[in-house]
């Protein structure tokens, strides 16, 4: 109960900051009835995947600290689960996003006891090692498809199916995912104030001084680590779901486990907000100059150019994201 | 037999191509921490180099190592003196993301100018001869060529690091970058020199494999990880660490090899049915992960 009411409770925002995510969740409901184009609408989905992978990358990469650039094997994981469970036995989303949860969690515990003896640079490199050699693995692996992948055929299925979460129309999966997305807010809000969520910020800040007073520095990391698997596993079932095609080329590759790490790091990692402001800015962007620059001017590749020079000049100047900008001009402010 | 021993000359002669690789990789990492995730990038502008100046000359790429060092050492400082040199202020995630933004900028630039289909090198000296040294080796010219230039290349740093002013004061910069400066060495200037000589190495490592390996615009994320796990064999900043490193990792790679032996000696069926191939580049995953578990210093490191 005590729980519950940390995560609904938000006042320690300043009044400014809940107005404007209190007219966001407005615009985000009222999205579907607003007549803008399917394109749009995908795009929207997209966002809201995005928002959830960085929320959860935040945990252990923004609060802990810990970059982590293999989280794209666990969107393979909760995806393959999904799709093996639909097309072999028939088995609904609503079971088998659990499983996959449970197989992504267990992969990572297996992998994060190792893991987490490193440190630094020699971490981010050896979590790609693990995301690659599982990616590997799937592309010989028959029983998932190989090279090929899976692809849910939803002829079998009377759409909409609640059960199976196969539907036509996108506006379902869109309100879904926004369910996901509101329980995965609450969950951080729950989060950073939980007693680990202290621990890791203690940990990020001076890890020897975190273990002088008495916190199990390994323990707590493999639990967070953990924790934004299991936000990762769950969106890659759904995204198993809703793309209805899944090949290890576009589920588990480094672009992806980039991709998640820089949604946050773009919007401000280690606040709240931070990942859904940096999915905001960069899915929309991706989209629209994929639209524009790559299929009307037929310039291949130049939408991924700038998006480079984005990532660079950010990277180079504002490391701490957007949210990083707005808190420095508010302290400007305040003085 | 035959199969053994030309697994494990073809493992070598690779191995020595691939320490050329990393040794850029292990000198920018050794003299300012940070890990660059363009590496193999550098490399696949250094094999577009050696094959246009090769097709536009007429000579063969094995003479386009000049050219091919002069424009990675030019990339090289520019990279550094643009863009680098704003990154090693922030903490280490903006590195990271920013040399991968540095990555997917050359590699998208590079789709742009020079399109997404394989190129390959049809003419030239050493293409098409090899030698049969006996007990069913056979070792393309092409590849012992590389092997063999790459390792005087190797050699021509090492004794730049070791033996001349610069090399030692590269040397310092790496160890302790305040004190260096405390004793009038220009510590920005040489981590620029790092920058020039790191991608100036790996260049010319990029000419070498153009003679008996395609270009495209995606090839470099493989090197970048293979050089990534020669670097954490070797010790990262190690600079003997990463040649042995190499002449190991070289022999990662021909797993499949030693496989087929194994399947054609014991005669086993099921080891036939691994598709072993398709997997040649996991195991250089597997074992940068192991390696860094196992023993995260390396075999030689020096650093941390």
């Amino acid at each position: 109960m005590e729980a519950l009411k940390n995560a609904l409770d938000f006042s320690d925002f300043p009044r400014i900051d809940l107005t404007v995510a209190g007219l966001v969740l407005i615009f985000l409901l009222a999205f579907p009835v607003l007549g803008f184009s399917s394109f749009a609408m995908a795009t929207m989905i997209q966002f809201l995947m995005f928002s959830l992978y960085g929320m959860g990358w935040n945990t252990i990469g923004g609060y802990g600290g810990q970059v982590d650039l293999g989280k794209a094997q666990y969107v393979g994981i909760g995806a393959y689960t999904t799709a093996v469970m639909l097309i072999r036995w028939d088995i609904p989303f609503w079971v088998s996003m659990p499983v996959g949860v449970c197989l992504a969690v267990g992969w990572s515990f297996i992998i994060g006891y190792p893991l987490f003896r490193l440190k630094g640079h020699y971490f981010a490199i050896a979590t790609i090692a693990t995301s690659l050699v599982l990616k590997d693995l799937f592309e010989v692996w028959n029983f998932v498809g190989a090279a090929r992948g899976l692809e849910i055929s939803p002829i079998k299925f009377h759409p909409p199916d609640f059960l199976h979460l196969i539907f036509k129309e996108d506006v379902y999966y869109f309100y879904i995912l926004l369910g996901f997305f509101l329980l995965g807010i609450f969950y951080i809000n729950w989060f950073r104030k939980s007693r680990l969520g202290f621990q890791l910020r203690c940990i990020k800040d001076n890890e020897d001084v975190a273990r002088s007073l008495g916190i199990n520095v390994h323990w707590a990391k493999i639990k967070t680590y953990a924790i934004a698997t299991s936000f990762v596993s769950v969106v890659g079932s759904f995204h198993a779901c809703y793309i209805k095609n899944i090949e290890p080329e576009d589920t588990m590759s480094l672009t992806i486990s980039i991709l998640i790490a820089l949604m946050a790091m773009l919007g401000g990692a280690g606040s709240l907000w931070g990942p859904i402001i940096g999915a905001g800015i960069l899915i929309p962007l991706k989209s629209y100059l994929k639209e524009w620059l790559g299929a009307t001017v037929g310039l291949v590749g130049i939408d991924i150019i700038i998006y480079a020079l984005i990532i660079m000049l950010v990277s180079a100047f504002e490391p701490r994201g957007v949210w990083g900008i707005i808190e420095k001009l508010r302290r400007r402010k305040r003085n | 037999m035959e199969i053994l021993l030309s697994t494990i000359v073809a493992g070598l002669l690779f191995g020595m191509v691939l320490a050329m690789v990393a040794l850029g990789l292990t000198i920018i990492f050794g003299v300012m921490d940070i890990v660059n995730f363009a590496h193999g990038e550098f490399l696949m502008i250094g094999m577009y180099t050696g094959l246009l100046t090769a097709k536009a000359t007429g000579l063969d790429p094995l003479f386009m190592m000049p050219v091919a060092a002069g424009v990675g050492f030019l990339l090289g400082v520019l990279c550094y003196v643009g863009f680098i040199k704003f990154l090693l202020r922030g903490p280490m995630i903006a590195q990271l993301l920013g040399t991968f933004g540095l990555m997917l900028l050359l590699r998208n630039l590079a789709l742009l100018i020079f399109g997404s289909e394989d190129r390959a090198l049809h003419h030239g000296i050493l293409v098409g001869q090899s030698f049969d040294i006996g007990m069913g080796v056979i070792i393309p010219a092409t590849k012992l060529a590389a092997a063999a230039l790459s390792v005087v290349s190797f050699l021509g740093v090492w004794l730049l690091m070791n033996r001349t002013k610069l090399g030692k004061a590269l040397t310092a910069t790496a160890l302790n970058a305040q004190g260096a400066r405390y004793m009038g060495i220009p510590t920005e200037r040489m981590n620029a020199l790092a920058w020039g000589i790191g991608v100036g190495t790996v260049t010319v490592a990029g000419a070498l494999i153009v003679n008996f390996w395609s270009v495209n615009p995606f090839i470099g994320l493989l090197f970048t990880m293979i050089a990534f796990a020669i670097v954490a064999l070797g010790g990262f900043g190690s600079v003997p660490g990463a040649f042995f490193a190499a002449l190991v990792v070289g022999m990662i790679t021909e797993i499949p090899g030693f496989w087929d032996f194994m399947t054609y000696t014991f005669e086993l069926d099921w080891m036939a049915n691994v598709p072993m191939t398709s997997l040649k580049y996991m195991w250089v995953y597997l074992a940068y992960f192991v390696i860094m578990v196992v023993r995260p210093r390396g075999l030689f490191g020096w650093k941390h």
